[in-house]
């Protein structure tokens, strides 16, 4: 009866409400990204909040949510920054440019946090649960802000669906006809690095990637129409963040970012395997018939 | 108290801890290090993320299972969570048409969630925690000893060195095998070596690495100790076997620094050692003998400098050909500082209020002009250009003339000695 009333006290439910639009707007913006072959892109990004978070306590002394995530948006552009710079500047390869500023600016992050105490910051403890994720300690503020921030991404994809698909599926013939290709991948990239902030209070630094990846991955075996696609996205991510912050809160023990990532992984299993057509049932079960059939033509031109 | 023991208190003394906790670090990163350059040079540094990810659950259900932290029956659960990462990668991607980075994101980020929801299982006292997970606790693996010939020894001490020799045992083993399936992996194939066989080990490897890592610097960091010394080694050497030998030694290094500086700042060393990682790559990037950027803007100078003497001291010649010395006077303050820099070494003589030519100016300045001229000659004939479209590629081509090259144009000219425009060309000087 008390973990009833505890799930359902009117804070939790505000803060799980907003954590489940953040879900719904990072699948919605990941089925951009990955269409666009870029599953990894958000990364980078994700790893280098950390140091934002870390940042903007320094500079500010202020713990307030809007600031510390204010703080990791800029070090997620600084870590694509640095991405685009080592690419260009360096024969480094993409692959391991990409794990270099995973790695560094990490360490960066981690070393930050860990020396606040000992620099003579008593009150710092609490930047840890951007690591994994804390839904326990936002409050019903913090939720308005996160849900502002998935309807301000929403609105966006809106608005640039049709030229990023385009891009997705035809960068040549889009870059050929005039569109700005590299203007419309920064702007996807921009949207990732945006939802990675928005999910690092829920889902933590080292996982918020997986909030961008799995849905619209999992939503993908569903549909082969983009603005399905998308939206059923959107549903998982929104499932999936929901059902991590409740079992979170029944579990205070446990940190959320896992739990949302284990919730999403199960709605992938089920894709991957059940979906129509595309699922791995369905395609042995037509691999069969297919089989069957021909095997039936040969058994008839054998007979012929 | 015998003497051994005595020995033993003496070297964890005030410096014997950070010694053996930065032995420690320097094993551990050499071996990441080796590992790295491999994963590093066969473009698979994601898959060295993903592998140093997906460990935890493995290592978390040996250990729930009873498996010391460091034991064998933790490296066994490792490279089995790395094989199952490698393998579910591998089987979303012919299964489900998933890309290999889009598997890979929900593979290991799948894993690790489920290793952390373990580690939060385990009951207290297991020696698994989420910090240890995230940080590692290099500064506390000292005081975790056994007794090799009498001496405390750091365990994660001896179990890194294991680890180290037995990789460089590897590596040597196999290397030509290695190289080969690195850099022609279709030829490998044809040649009869199990290409997959080296894969996979190439892979364990990363995992026991990343094993021998865990309890010092946390699961995340790997990734950097794998491919920071590997990236910056590349930039440093392009032979493959120096670059090993050279990541290896900046792991080791930043190991050391990192710890130090940790300490001194009171923070993590863990992350200290990443960010010791980092800046050796920016400075490998920055100061690299061949393409370092600071090598590379210096050429930049140098040719422009090179190219702006030699265009001053051929509009000097020119102006004498032409016997209008007044042209060759500097028409901007850049064009000014050339003819003073020229005057300043002997090329340029100053004449009134104009320059002339002095003996080593006028030959420097014959064989550019001779190079301009062969070259709009040549292009004449061979390249069926207008006239007025030969100055401009001759203008950038007078200045990487070789004399041999100008030898070669010449015997081809079959004995004109003047350009298309008429003008003479003149001879070597």
């Amino acid at each position: 009866m008390t973990a009833a009333a505890g799930i359902l006290a009117h804070n939790t439910v505000v803060v799980a409400l907003g954590v489940a639009a953040v879900g719904f707007a990072a699948g919605v913006v990941g089925s951009l990204c990955v269409l666009r072959k870029r599953a990894l892109a958000g990364d980078a990004a994700a790893h280098a909040t950390l140091v934002g978070v870390a940042g903007a306590f320094l500079t500010t002394g202020r713990r307030d949510l809007a600031t510390l995530l204010a703080g990791a948006l800029v070090a997620a552009c600084a870590g694509l920054g640095m991405l685009v710079l080592v690419r260009r500047f360096t024969r480094t390869r993409d692959d391991a440019a990409t794990a270099l500023v995973i790695g560094v600016s990490f360490g960066l992050g981690i070393t930050l946090v860990s020396g606040l105490p000992a620099w003579g910051y008593a009150n710092s403890a609490g930047l840890e649960q951007f690591l994994l994720g804390h839904t326990a300690a936002l409050t019903a503020r913090d939720a308005w802000l996160l849900g502002a921030v998935a309807a301000v991404a929403v609105a966006a994809v809106a608005a640039i669906l049709k030229e990023a698909t385009l891009v997705a599926f035809d960068a040549a013939f889009a870059a050929a006809t005039g569109w700005p290709v590299s203007g419309i991948d920064y702007a996807i990239v921009g949207l990732v690095a945006l939802m990675v902030v928005a999910g690092l209070p829920a889902v933590g630094a080292v996982l918020v990637t997986a909030l961008v990846v799995i849905p619209p991955v999992a939503a993908r075996f569903w549909t082969d129409r983009v603005g399905t696609m998308v939206v059923l996205s959107g549903l998982i991510g929104l499932a999936a963040a929901a059902v991590g912050v409740a079992a979170s809160a029944a579990r205070p023990g446990l940190a959320t970012g896992p739990l949302v990532v284990i919730a999403a992984a199960g709605a992938f299993a089920v894709s991957f395997l059940c979906a129509p057509h595309r699922g791995w049932i369905a395609r042995r079960a037509e691999a069969a018939r297919g089989l069957t059939v021909r095997r039936g033509d040969d058994e008839g031109e054998a007979g012929r | 108290m015998t003497s051994s023991t005595l020995v033993g208190d003496l070297a964890f003394g005030l410096g014997g801890i950070h010694a053996w906790a930065m032995a420690t670090a320097a094993v551990i990163a050499a071996s990441c290090a080796l590992v790295g350059t491999l994963l590093v040079v066969r473009r698979m540094s994601l898959v060295g993320d993903a592998i140093s990810h997906a460990v935890l659950p493995g290592i978390a259900v040996a250990v729930l299972a009873g498996g010391r932290p460091g034991g064998p029956l933790v490296f066994l659960g490792a490279v089995a969570a790395a094989m199952l990462t490698v393998w579910l990668t591998q089987g979303l991607r012919a299964a489900g048409g998933l890309t290999e980075d889009a598997g890979a994101g929900v593979v290991f980020t799948t894993l690790f969630a489920i290793g952390v929801v373990l580690v939060g299982l385990a009951p207290p006292g297991t020696h698994l925690d989420a910090a240890c997970v995230l940080y590692g606790e290099l500064a506390f693996l000292p005081f975790d000893t056994i007794s090799i010939a009498g001496q405390p020894v750091p365990r994660a001490f001896v179990a890194g060195a294991t680890v180290l020799a037995g990789l460089v045992a590897a590596a040597v083993a196999t290397w030509k095998l290695q190289v080969f399936t690195a850099f022609d992996p279709a030829g490998a194939r044809m040649a009869g070596i199990p290409v997959v066989g080296v894969t996979t080990g190439l892979l364990a490897a990363t995992a026991v690495a990343t094993v021998a890592s865990f309890d010092a610097v946390g699961a995340v960091l790997v990734v950097a100790m794998l491919v920071a010394p590997a990236a910056a080694a590349e930039l440093l050497t392009r032979r493959l076997h120096r670059m090993v030998v050279v990541a290896m030694a900046l792991g080791a290094v930043a190991a050391c620094v990192g710890y130090l500086a940790a300490w001194r700042l009171h923070t993590s060393a863990a992350g200290m050692i990443a960010v010791v990682l980092g800046l050796e790559y920016a400075a490998a990037a920055a100061l690299a003998p061949d393409d370092g950027l600071a090598a590379r803007l210096i050429g930049r100078v140098r040719l422009a400098w090179r190219v702006a003497r030699e265009d001053r001291l051929a509009t000097v010649w020119r102006a004498e050909e032409a016997g209008n010395r007044a042209a060759a006077r500097p028409q901007t303050p850049h064009e000014a500082v050339v003819v003073r820099w020229l005057e300043f070494t002997g090329h340029l003589l100053r004449d009134g209020s104009s320059w002339r030519l002095s003996p080593a100016g006028r030959r420097e300045a014959e064989n550019v002009v001779r190079s301009h001229r062969l070259w709009e000659a040549w292009l004449g004939r061979h390249a069926d250009l207008p006239l007025d479209h030969l100055h401009p590629p001759a203008e950038w081509v007078e200045h990487h003339l070789g004399a041999e090259m100008r030898e070669r144009l010449e015997a081809d000219m079959d004995e004109r000695a003047a350009d298309p425009h008429g003008r003479e060309i003149p001879p070597e000087a």
